[in-house]
């Protein structure tokens, strides 16, 4: 793999931000405009998860240092 | 951002064989549990093979997961939640998209996608138009008539992810396209082969111009299995004079193979997101070795509404025995999708392929890139009947011609035809899925 992928920490930051979209979800509810964009995004997170957290939470991927 | 990566994801598409195979159980695991959980249809099929979340964990066990057909799709499906019926695992209103398969091989499966499968699908098509070397300097024009197939638009929707700009040729008819491709210089484009090669030949007998002088330097072949057929793709290259690549996808499936720009001469499987399998027919076997064909049964791990877990898709294919030069580590299958299991027929107790047909047809110079198979049955002996194009200029070749499709077919297919040589023109063109092997047999009454 290349080394100088960070991986842990691409999964951190995808981490956050669902949380800050999850938040934004809920805070949206009678907001629709928040309320479905923020829906979009979650959607485009879970591709960075297919693409890069799912290896880590199955304990699969060397990372950077280790 | 660095665009000669040549991997849209360089850890997932280079792991090791190991690692990734864990990474396909886990995977297989998470979506076996969620069509249990949330799909009437699936629990049902699954409890009534004495099956439940905690049994799978080996690959063992997912050989034991029953296969699903595309008949029992069409048998839930027109109920409710309609039009879906009980494999759905999400509420109506969360679909946002609705398509459906072609129909060629009966009545049409409805496939409902969420905003997040869709945007799996267009993640899918990422790693294909990636790996064939789209990127965001790309003009895409997509000769696509946008509407309930599947078809392009996932394309469509990849190549804006990628950064591409996108020019939708949706109604334009073929020289309206042709016209639009020289205005803009698009530089790729998508398309079945059957109508690119017509596109073609209309731009050069109907317009005066040679596709090969526009701006296209590169093509993502779908649909038909004939930008894999070696004739075909030569074909394809030569008279747009661009590299021409492959993909084979389904409605009910996703996006689940492509052509590298090593064009290893097959396609690559996406194993992160898709496990093949290659299944015996007669004995229900996995294939793990190369070289020997059989059917695909194919999981998609991360399709949601509607999931498609062991899905017997019945497309031939078989393993690769090498590994390509790309340094992907995603296993290849030669020569790409074969045929399907219930298009390779026994003629005169013979088993044909019409891929083959279109292979030794395709290379010979002279003909056109149309045909016509015909199979029939007069009392008890059947007959083949095989109708080519001549092109005008090799009108005087038409002797020579006949004996090399002759001796071609013999030698590729073991099986003789009666040739019937027309003129060009003659024979139907077709804009999206060729029928081009009409078997008559039973379909005549007593």
């Amino acid at each position: 793999m290349n080394p100088t992928l960070d991986m842990e920490r691409m999964h951190l930051s995808i981490q956050c931000a669902r949380q800050a979209v999850e938040e934004l979800k809920r805070l949206g509810e009678d907001f629709p405009a928040v309320a479905r964009n923020a829906e979009r995004i979650l959607a485009s997170l879970q591709m960075l998860e297919i693409n890069v957290s799912d290896i880590l939470d199955c304990g699969l991927a060397p990372t950077k240092g280790r | 951002m660095n665009y000669d990566q040549p991997y849209w994801n360089p850890v997932l598409e280079t792991l090791p064989r190991k690692t990734l195979r864990e990474l396909q159980l886990k995977k297989f695991q998470r979506i076996f549990r969620w069509a249990y959980i949330h799909s009437k249809f699936h629990r049902s099929l699954y409890q009534a093979a004495g099956l439940s979340p905690e049994d799978i964990r080996t690959f063992d066990d997912i050989r034991r997961v029953p296969t699903v057909e595309k008949a029992m799709m069409r048998d839930i499906q027109r109920k409710d939640p309609f039009p879906y019926g009980d494999a759905l695992c999400v509420p109506l209103e969360e679909v946002t998209v609705f398509r459906q398969t072609s129909g060629t091989t009966g009545q049409p499966v409805y496939q409902p996608d969420t905003w997040q499968d869709w945007e799996w699908w267009a993640e899918c098509w990422s790693y294909i138009l990636w790996a064939q070397g789209y990127r965001p300097s790309d003009r895409v024009f997509i000769p696509f008539g946008y509407n309930v197939f599947v078809a392009f638009w996932a394309g469509h929707y990849a190549a804006e992810k990628i950064g591409c700009e996108v020019v939708p040729g949706g109604v334009l008819d073929t020289k309206a396209r042709i016209l639009k491709i020289q205005e803009l210089r698009a530089t790729a484009m998508m398309g079945t082969p059957t109508y690119l090669l017509g596109m073609a030949e209309t731009a050069r007998l109907k317009m005066d111009i040679d596709p090969a002088r526009l701006t296209v330097n590169k093509i993502t072949c779908a649909g038909e299995c004939g930008a894999s057929i070696p004739s075909t793709k030569r074909r394809l290259e030569e008279v747009w004079g661009a590299r021409v690549y492959d993909h084979a996808g389904a409605t009910e499936i996703g996006a689940w193979s492509y052509e590298c720009a090593a064009q290893p001469g097959g396609l690559h499987v996406n194993e992160a997101m898709f496990l093949v399998e290659i299944v015996d027919p007669e004995t229900g076997r996995i294939i793990e070795e190369p070289g020997r064909r059989g059917k695909m049964v194919v999981t998609a791990f991360d399709r949601q509404a509607q999931p498609c877990v062991r899905f017997d898709s019945k497309d031939v294919i078989e393993w690769d025995a090498e590994r390509c030069p790309c340094g992907r580590s995603f296993r290849v299958i030669r020569g790409g999708v074969v045929g399907r299991a219930d298009d390779i027929t026994k003629v005169k107790g013979v088993l044909l392929a019409p891929s083959a047909i279109e292979e030794v047809v395709r290379g010979i110079k002279g003909l056109g890139d149309e045909y016509e198979v015909i199979v029939d049955k007069t009392g008890h002996s059947e007959t083949l009947r095989l109708r080519v194009e001549i092109l005008p200029e090799a009108q005087d070749q038409c002797a020579w011609i006949q004996s090399e499709l002759e001796d071609q077919l013999r030698l590729k297919t073991n099986l003789r035809y009666d040739l019937e040589i027309c003129g060009c023109g003659t024979l139907p063109r077709y804009e999206v899925k060729a029928k081009r092997f009409k078997d008559l047999r039973g379909k005549k009454t007593e």
